[in-house]
C-alpha cells in the first residue's frame, strides 16, 4: 500500500511560492461556498417554532418562544415510523436490482466494444430519455396486468427501470477509464470473463459501487410520484407517501407546520447521509487510490 | 460454468417476481370493501374536520362495511386519478371530484357509475346537483359548493372610513384610498396562475351578462368578444395602477393569503372556501367580511350573478357496480347533517346545516341571493382549453401584455379545440 | 491487488478483436438483466408513446390517427417554442456555469486540501439529497416577493433596488431564479462525481507535472481536464439531457410563468397529458425530447471516439 495521494501532493506542491496565501484564499472561497449550500437548509428553523401569525408577520426574525407545538403536530400526523419498513423493501429492493445490473452492463458496454454491445448500450441508454409522466400511463397499464401494481416489487422494479440507464452510463464511464492491462494481466493468469470481472475489475470500480449504492438508495427513499402512482394500499405507503400526505395538505396557509413536517421528512436521508458519506467518500476514494 | 450462471441469474429474477407476489396484498373477505381516494386526512386539524367526521362517522355507523379511504393531497389525488383512469385499472370505487368536465371526460369513457336514481332524493342545492351532474346523469354527490366574492378587510376599512364598494367606480375609488394609505387594495396571487381567474369571471360577467361566458363556450361568441377584451383591458389598467401592488406576479396564492391576513392588502377577490382561515384566530388577527362582486353601472351582468364551484364532492367509478348500495350509503352520510356539521368554513349545500361562522354566513348569504350561477371557468370548460385559459389571463397582470391580443390567441386554440363560432 | 492502477500511463486499449464463443456468451449473460428490465418496463411505454404521438388521444381509451399534425401543431406553438429556447439555454448555462463551478470545488478540495477541506466535501453533496418538493420550498422562502428572506431584509436595511426586485415576477429575471435554486441542489452530483473521477489520477503524474514545474492551475488545465474528458463528457450529457426532460423545479417554483417565461418541455408534456388531457401531443413532446436526447448523446460519444479514444 502506498501513502495515501493527498499527502503526497501536498509535499510538492509546498514547496510553490505564494501557496499559502492562495491556500488560504481557495480555503474561504470554498468555505463560502459550502455555507450558501447549508444557509437555506437553516432558514425553515427561523419560524419552525412560530404560530401561524407570527409567521405572517415576521418570519425571519428570531423565534421568540421555542413552541414544539408544530412538531408536535406533523409528527403525529406524519407518524413517520409507519411505513419504514416499506421504504426499507423498496430501497434494498432498488439497490439490490439497479447496482448489479448497471455494473455488468457497464462493464460490458466499456470492455467489449463492438456494434452488439454499442447497439444494446444505445438502447439501454433509451430508457433515460424518456420523461417519467410520459411512460406512466402504459407502464401502470402494463404493471397492472401482470399483477405488479400496489405491489412493492413492482415498484423497485420500475425504479431499477429507471435508474438501470443511467448508472451502467456512469459505469461505462469508470470501466472506460481503468486500466485495460489489469484485464489482460487477469486473462492471461487464467483467469475467465467472469473472474476477471468480479475479482479484478469490479473492486476496482468500488467508488462508482459506492456512489451508485448511496444514490440509488436516497433516491428510492425520497421517491415520490412514482410510489404514488404505483402504490394505492395504505399498508403498502412508504415513509415518503406518508410524509406526502400530509406535506400535500399545506402549502403557505399552514407554513411553520409544513416546514416542521419537512424537516421531519428530510431528516432520515439528511442523517443517512451523514452516516453514509463517510464510508462513502472516504472509504472508496481512498481505496481506489491505494490500488 | 455459463449454464450454471444462466440459472443462477434466471433464479434470482424468479425469486424476485417470487416476492412480487408474495407481497400483494391479502383483502379481507366477508366485509365489503369500499376504497375512498380523498383529499385532506382525516386527522385533528381543524381544517381537515369534516374529513374526519365523514371518515370516523360512516365507519362507525357501517360496521359492515370496511372503509379504506386514501388521502391523497391535493396534487397527488389529480395525478393518481388521472393515471388510474386513463389506463382503465387500479380505480378505487369512490375518488373525491369537482365535478365539471373533468369528471364528464371521465364519465364520457365510461369510467363512472350513473347514480341519478339513487342519488335523486337527497336533499342539496340546485347548484351542487348540477355541478356533479353530466349530460343529465348524476355521478356523485357534493357536499360543500363554493363561490367566489370579495374578502373584505372590515377593520382596515373602517379605520379608514371606507365603505364596502357595491359598484365598480366605488371599488376604483376605494382602491385609490387604500393605496394612497400605503396598503395594497387588492391580494390576488398572480404566480400561480389560476387565482387570476375570480375577479376576471365577474368583471366579464359584468360587462357582457351571465350568457357571455356560456355563449363563448357553446360556440355562439368569440372569446376575444367586447366584453372579454373590455374586462381585461379594466382588469390590467388596475393592475398598471398598482392595486395589486408592485410585484403582482410574484406573488403566490399563500403569499396573497398572508397579506391579508395581515393587514397588508385591503381585499382579495376568491373563492368562500378561504372563509375557514379568513376567520380562524390562529390564522388572521384581523376582522374580514365575505361579499358581492360590485357591479358595473350600465354593464349587463347583476350582483346576483354569482360564480361557483364544487368545493368537495364526490363520484363513484364503474368499479363499485357491484357494490351500489354501500357507495350510495356512503353518499348519503357524506351529505349527511351530521357529518357536515363538523365542517369549519365551507358553505354546505345541504339544507340544515349551520354556517359555522359570520364569514360562512355571509358567504352563504350572497349564494342565497344569487338568480344565477356559473360554473367556475376552467371546470366548466374542456380540459384542453382550461389550462391555457389561465396561462392567458396571466398576461393581465403583465402591465407591458396586449391582452386582445393573448385572448385572440386563446380564441384560435377553443377555435382548433373545440371548433369555430357557429354562424347564425 | 499490489499493482499500482494509475502508474500505467501510456497502456493503450488492447481489447481482443477476436471474440470467442465464450466471450460472446458472458457478453449476453452480462447484458442480459439490462436489457431484461429495459425491455420489460420501458420499451413497451417507449413504442406505444412513438405510436400515440401520431394520434389524437385523450388518454382516455379514443384515439384517431392524425399523421404528423401533433408535431406540426407543437413546432408552430408559442408555449412550445418558447419551451424548446428555454430548455437550450438552460442546458447551455448549465454547460458553461455549473460544470466549472463544481471542476473548480472538486479539483480545489483535492488540490488544496486541509483539515477544513475535508470536512467541506461532504457538505456540497448535502443540498442534493434534498427532495425537490422541499428545494423549491426554500427557493420560495428566499426569492418570494414580500415574505422572502432577500426582500424582507433588504426592506429592513432599506436597500430599495434590492427590495423592489421580482425575482419571479419578472419575466426576464424568472429563469435565472430557478437556474439558481437549481444549480443549488444538482451542483453536489457533478462535484461527487468529479471528485470521484480526479481521485482516480495516479500520484506519479502529479509528481511529473511539479517536476516540470507546473503551477496547481496549469495542472489543472493541462492534465485533469484531459484526464477527465470523459467523466466530463459525461456530466455535459447529464446537463442535456436533464435540461431536456427538466420539469419538477421550474413547475414547483413557477409553474412555467410569468407568462411562458421559465416553461419548459417537462413542463408542456405535463401539462399536455396530465392537465389538458392531449395525451398524442404530450407524446410528441415526449418523442420530441427522446430524439433530443438521442442525437446529443450519440454525438457527444461518437466526437469523443473521432478523437482518438483519449480517455486517459
Amino acid at each position: 500500500m502506498v501513502e495515501t495521494a493527498a499527502g503526497r501532493r501536498n509535499t510538492y506542491f509546498a514547496e510553490i511560492r505564494h501557496y499559502k496565501t492562495q491556500k488560504f484564499i481557495i480555503t474561504t472561497i470554498l468555505v463560502l461556498l459550502a455555507l450558501a449550500v447549508i444557509a437555506p437548509l437553516v432558514l425553515p428553523f427561523c419560524f419552525v417554532f412560530k404560530t401561524q401569525l407570527e409567521y405572517a408577520y415576521d418570519p425571519w426574525g428570531l423565534p421568540k418562544q421555542l413552541r414544539l407545538l408544530n412538531f408536535r403536530e406533523a409528527w403525529a400526523a406524519v407518524n413517520i415510523l409507519h411505513g419504514l419498513i416499506n421504504t426499507f423493501l423498496v430501497c434494498l429492493g432498488a439497490v439490490a436490482c439497479t447496482v448489479p445490473t448497471a455494473a455488468m452492463a457497464g462493464y460490458i458496454f466499456a470492455r467489449y466494444q463492438n456494434k452488439f454491445t454499442e447497439i444494446v448500450f444505445y438502447m439501454i441508454l433509451a430508457g433515460w430519455f424518456v420523461p417519467v409522466q410520459m411512460v406512466l400511463i402504459p407502464l401502470y397499464r402494463f404493471t397492472s396486468q401482470i399483477g405488479l401494481s400496489n405491489t412493492l416489487p413492482g415498484l423497485f422494479l420500475i425504479m431499477c427501470a429507471f435508474g438501470v440507464p443511467f448508472w451502467s452510463m456512469i459505469y461505462r464511464s469508470f470501466f472506460r477509464s481503468l486500466p485495460g492491462e489489469l484485464a489482460e494481466a487477469a486473462r492471461i493468469d487464467g483467469a475467465g470473463h467472469a473472474t476477471t470481472f468480479f475479482r479484478v475489475m469490479l473492486p476496482l470500480a468500488n467508488p462508482a459501487t459506492a456512489l451508485a449504492v448511496l444514490l440509488v438508495f436516497i433516491g428510492s427513499w425520497s421517491d415520490y410520484f412514482l410510489s404514488l402512482i404505483f402504490i394505492s394500499d395504505q399498508n403498502l405507503f412508504t415513509m415518503q407517501l406518508r410524509v406526502a400526505q400530509f406535506l400535500n395538505q399545506y402549502g403557505v396557509d399552514r407554513m411553520p407546520r409544513y416546514a416542521a413536517a419537512a424537516i421531519i421528512a428530510a431528516a432520515p436521508t439528511v442523517l443517512l447521509y451523514i452516516i453514509g458519506h463517510r464510508w462513502i467518500l472516504q472509504g472508496t476514494l481512498a481505496g481506489a487510490l491505494k490500488g | 460454468m455459463t449454464r450454471k450462471r444462466i440459472s443462477l441469474l434466471a433464479s434470482f429474477f424468479l425469486l424476485v417476481a417470487l416476492t412480487a407476489g408474495l407481497l400483494l396484498p391479502i383483502s379481507a373477505a366477508g366485509k365489503v370493501k369500499l376504497t375512498v381516494w380523498g383529499i385532506d386526512l382525516p386527522d385533528d386539524d381543524p381544517a381537515h374536520a369534516y374529513a374526519k367526521a365523514l371518515v370516523n362517522g360512516f365507519k362507525a355507523k357501517n360496521p359492515d362495511i370496511e372503509l379504506d379511504y386514501v388521502a391523497l393531497g391535493n396534487d397527488g389525488l389529480k395525478d393518481k386519478v388521472k393515471v388510474c383512469m386513463a389506463s382503465n385499472s387500479g380505480l378505487p370505487d369512490i375518488f373525491q371530484s369537482w365535478g365539471g368536465s373533468v369528471m364528464g371526460s371521465y364519465a364520457d369513457a365510461g369510467r363512472l357509475l350513473d347514480l341519478t336514481k339513487e342519488l335523486k332524493d337527497i336533499k342539496c342545492s340546485e347548484a351542487a346537483r348540477q355541478a356533479m351532474t353530466w349530460k343529465g346523469k348524476t355521478y356523485g354527490v357534493a357536499p360543500f359548493f363554493a363561490i367566489a366574492g370579495v374578502f373584505v378587510n372590515e377593520g382596515l376599512f373602517k379605520a379608514h372610513g371606507l365603505k364596502v364598494p357595491t359598484t365598480i367606480d366605488e371599488f376604483e375609488k376605494v382602491c385609490e384610498a387604500l393605496k394612497a394609505k400605503g396598503i395594497q387594495p387588492l391580494a390576488c396571487g398572480a404566480k400561480d396562475k389560476w387565482p387570476v381567474l375570480a375577479m376576471y369571471m365577474y368583471l366579464v360577467d359584468r360587462f357582457g351578462g351571465i350568457n357571455a361566458f356560456a355563449d363563448a363556450a357553446a360556440r355562439k361568441a368569440r372569446f376575444d368578444g367586447e366584453a372579454f377584451v373590455k374586462a381585461a383591458q379594466l382588469y390590467q389598467k388596475w393592475v398598471k395602477a398598482g392595486y395589486f401592488g408592485s410585484k403582482p406576479l410574484g406573488e403566490a396564492y399563500g403569499d396573497a393569503q398572508v397579506l391579508m391576513a395581515t393587514g397588508k392588502a385591503g381585499m382579495h377577490v376568491t373563492g368562500s372556501w378561504m372563509c375557514a382561515q379568513y376567520s380562524s384566530k390562529e390564522f388572521t388577527d384581523q376582522t374580514i367580511g365575505f361579499y358581492a362582486f360590485p357591479v358595473l353601472p350600465g354593464g349587463k351582468g347583476k350582483e346576483t350573478d354569482i360564480m361557483g364551484m364544487t368545493d368537495i364532492g364526490y363520484a363513484a367509478t364503474r368499479v363499485a357496480a357491484g357494490k351500489k348500495d354501500a357507495v350510495v350509503r356512503f353518499m348519503k352520510y357524506a351529505m349527511s347533517v351530521e357529518a357536515c356539521s363538523a365542517e369549519p368554513g365551507r358553505i354546505c349545500s345541504v339544507p340544515g346545516v349551520k354556517a359555522p361562522s359570520r364569514l360562512t354566513e355571509m358567504a352563504a348569504g350572497v349564494f342565497a341571493k344569487a338568480k344565477a350561477v356559473q360554473f367556475w371557468w376552467d371546470q366548466d370548460l374542456p380540459a384542453s382549453v382550461s389550462s391555457p385559459l389561465n396561462d392567458a389571463l396571466q398576461n393581465i397582470m403583465m402591465p407591458e401584455a396586449d391582452v386582445a391580443k393573448a385572448l385572440a390567441q386563446y380564441e384560435e386554440l377553443v377555435t382548433e379545440m373545440m371548433g369555430p363560432v357557429k354562424k347564425k | 491487488m499490489a499493482t499500482d492502477a494509475g502508474i500505467i500511463l501510456e497502456y493503450g486499449r488492447t481489447r481482443k478483436k477476436k471474440r470467442d464463443w465464450r466471450g460472446f456468451v458472458f457478453q449476453l449473460l452480462f447484458l442480459f438483466p439490462a436489457v431484461f428490465f429495459l425491455g420489460l418496463f420501458m420499451f413497451y411505454p417507449i413504442e406505444e408513446t412513438f405510436r400515440l404521438s401520431l394520434m389524437r388521444a385523450s388518454g382516455l381509451g379514443d384515439t384517431v390517427y392524425i399523421g404528423l399534425e401533433n408535431y406540426v401543431k407543437l413546432f408552430t406553438n408559442e408555449e412550445f417554442q418558447q419551451g424548446l429556447l428555454h430548455v437550450f439555454a438552460w442546458a447551455f448555462w448549465s454547460v458553461v456555469i455549473q460544470i466549472p463551478l463544481a471542476f473548480f470545488i472538486a479539483f480545489s478540495l483535492i488540490a488544496f486540501k486541509n483539515k477544513l477541506t475535508s470536512k467541506l466535501r461532504a457538505i456540497y453533496y448535502l443540498a442534493s439529497i434534498i427532495p425537490s418538493a422541499i428545494v423549491a420550498m426554500l427557493g420560495r422562502f428566499i426569492f418570494s416577493p414580500r415574505n422572502g428572506v432577500i426582500s424582507s431584509l433588504a426592506a429592513r436595511w432599506n436597500w430599495t433596488w434590492l427590495a423592489n426586485i421580482d425575482f419571479f415576477g419578472d419575466s426576464r429575471l424568472a429563469f435565472w431564479t430557478v437556474f439558481a435554486v437549481a444549480t443549488w441542489t444538482y451542483i453536489g452530483f457533478y462535484i461527487v462525481y468529479q471528485m470521484a473521477n480526479i481521485e482516480q489520477i495516479p500520484v506519479d503524474i502529479y509528481e511529473a507535472a511539479l517536476l516540470d514545474g507546473a503551477t496547481r492551475w496549469q495542472y489543472a488545465r493541462y492534465v485533469v481536464i484531459p484526464m477527465i474528458s470523459y467523466p466530463l463528457r459525461i456530466c455535459a450529457i447529464l446537463c442535456t439531457v436533464g435540461s431536456l426532460k427538466l420539469f419538477d423545479l421550474p413547475w414547483l417554483l413557477t409553474f412555467g410563468g410569468p407568462g411562458y417565461a421559465t416553461t419548459t418541455l417537462g413542463i408542456i408534456l405535463y401539462k399536455q397529458g396530465f392537465i389538458n388531457a392531449m395525451y398524442g401531443r404530450a407524446s410528441a413532446i415526449g418523442v420530441i425530447i427522446f430524439l433530443l436526447s438521442l442525437i446529443f448523446t450519440v454525438t457527444q460519444f461518437s466526437l469523443q471516439r473521432k478523437e482518438g479514444e483519449i480517455e486517459w
